[in-house]
């Protein structure tokens, strides 16, 4: 693999329980790139992340990791136990030792440096996932990977939540694994978009990715028209996302 | 059960230094491994577990008793073939749904009493099965208590953050390299050296008790993991403390004066936890 490449994933195939789930797909991930991968429910998103962040690992085809690559991770359905008496800096201790400064540093990143020393069972959902975004960027990470970083989040909550994901990858100098069901407002900060739906349906810049037939087959003429709207408007971002979205499938 | 009667004629001091202080070292041994595992056990939501092993754990006495060994390895046998069994079924979290847990728990008590019955009548005291013995606490039974404790100190010790990165979520503890399945089975493995153990003190009955009361307690005013810990062993040896001192003056059962003195514990923290809140208003 050459050195200016990250991952690269070949024919990757997965299947469960008789069930196909992944199709071949095949990508590349370069340095400091933001990837998004979008697709309907059940198009296999998640499943792909776990893939390149290895949890899953008895896939068929190729991963080649960069050797020594850092990866940090943001699942999509974190269950924090609310039991447990934990404050948000020993969430960030969990399974690494970052000193107090990287903590801080961190936590400000994701502008929730106020809530470091407050129980983790306290938190809102929103302030939970820009927590926990601030912990995949410990340990100076090469990749990160998030699974629908927004879910639970309101509208203006996810627009500054994706602002921020685009601040972290200049600051960190990172690339970003990026899975969302909604192009839209991921659509500024993207570099490369994966279209999945089991198979990759296509890929590319965002733009060209709008317009494929396949996109449109999937998302339909009033999500990429939506897209048209947004990439023209980029400061206006409030107002358009105000919008009712017909595009959305959750 | 009870406390025997002081026979006349001999000191009070004389057995004092045996059953008492082989009474007491067992109390502080059980004490001392139930904080941590208690607390795990909590966080994971397996304190359900703990019971249905308990609850098995009669079979494992009777079969135990019927091949003369040390009833503590046929419990011990039992529960680890339970958590065996459990951990081949392929999805682990629906092996431990409430029902499978309730079938094998009952299923396991009623054999062990059909077993038991069986025994020749001297052989056995159902009742300090069921509800333990700590007065009746011989040299062995420390000693074994005090082996399998150290050995689950060590454990414990050893694995600590990764059974917290697990129990806080299983998702983050796998992403960051913690093998959970593994993990998992062991801390099921510990749960059942933990039965074996603390079934001497507390009988099957009781076990879960002691793993989920000074638990709750502690967890009202820890601000992390191993406070809760700390405070789970405080309150556990303040209810080792009620319960003996109880059990002393009113001639009450010590393994249920234990436990009503740990729940006691828990009303006077709770109510002053609201006291402090409605303070802090």
């Amino acid at each position: 693999m050459s050195d200016d490449l990250l991952l690269r994933a070949r024919d990757v195939s997965y299947g469960l329980g008789g069930r196909q789930i992944l199709d071949r797909v095949s990508f590349e991930l370069g340095p400091s790139q933001i990837t998004t991968i979008i697709g309907p429910n059940g198009a296999g998103k998640s499943t792909l992340a776990n893939i390149v962040t290895g949890l899953i690992s008895n896939f068929e085809g190729e991963i080649e990791r960069r050797p020594g690559l850092r990866i940090g991770f943001l699942p999509q359905k974190v269950y924090v136990n609310t039991l447990m008496p934990l404050t948000v800096e020993r969430l960030l201790r969990l399974t690494r030792k970052p000193g107090d400064s990287e903590i801080d540093h961190a936590l400000a990143q994701t502008e929730v440096g106020y809530l470091k020393h407050r129980q983790v069972r306290s938190l809102s959902e929103g302030e939970l996932k820009r927590v926990l975004l601030a912990r995949t960027t410990l340990g100076n990470p090469d990749l990160i990977v998030l699974d629908e970083p927004t879910s639970g989040v309101d509208v203006t909550g996810e627009i500054r939540m994706y602002e921020l994901i685009g601040e972290l990858r200049s600051q960190l100098q990172c690339a970003v694994l990026l899975v969302s069901h909604d192009l839209h407002l991921v659509m500024s900060q993207t570099d490369q978009v994966l279209c999945l739906n089991q198979h990759l349906c296509c890929s590319g810049l965002p733009e060209s990715v709008s317009r494929h037939p396949e996109y449109l087959a999937l998302f339909g003429q009033k999500a990429a028209d939506s897209i048209a709207i947004y990439t023209h408007h980029h400061d206006h971002v409030h107002d358009v996302s105000g919008e009712p979205a017909g595009h959305r499938h959750d | 059960m009870t406390f025997p009667e002081n026979p006349p004629g001999i000191g009070m001091t004389e057995w004092l230094d045996d059953f008492l202080l082989r009474s007491v070292l067992a109390g502080l041994i059980m004490v001392t491994i139930a904080a941590p595992m208690g607390c795990l056990m909590v966080w994971q939501r397996l304190a359900f577990l703990s019971d249905t092993l308990g609850h098995a754990a009669v079979l494992g006495v009777g079969i135990g008793l019927m091949l003369q060994m040390v009833p503590i390895f046929g419990v011990l046998a039992v529960a680890l073939l339970i958590v065996f069994s459990l951990s081949r079924v392929s999805n682990f979290n629906s092996a431990l749904s409430e029902t499978t847990l309730a079938i094998i728990s009952h299923t396991g008590l009623a054999g062990g009493i059909i077993v038991v019955g069986l025994l020749p009548s001297q052989a056995v005291n159902l009742e300090s099965i069921l509800f333990g013995d700590l007065l009746a606490t011989t040299a062995a039974d420390l000693l074994h208590m005090l082996v399998t404790t150290v050995v689950l100190l060590i454990l414990l010790v050893h694995h600590w953050r990764a059974f917290v990165a697990l129990s806080v979520s299983r998702e983050i503890a796998q992403a960051e390299g913690v093998e959970v399945r593994k993990l998992q089975f062991l801390m099921y493995a510990m749960i059942a050296l933990l039965v074996a153990v603390m079934m001497q003190v507390m009988g099957v009955l009781l076990i879960a008790a002691m793993l989920v009361i000074p638990t709750t307690s502690a967890r009202l005013f820890s601000r992390g993991p191993e406070q809760m810990v700390a405070l789970s062993a405080l309150y556990g040896l303040g209810a080792l403390a009620g319960g003996m001192t109880s059990s002393y003056h009113f001639d009450w059962q010590t393994g249920p004066a234990i436990v009503v003195s740990a729940s006691v514990l828990l009303l006077a923290t709770l109510a002053l936890s609201r006291i402090l809140k409605s303070q802090a208003r």
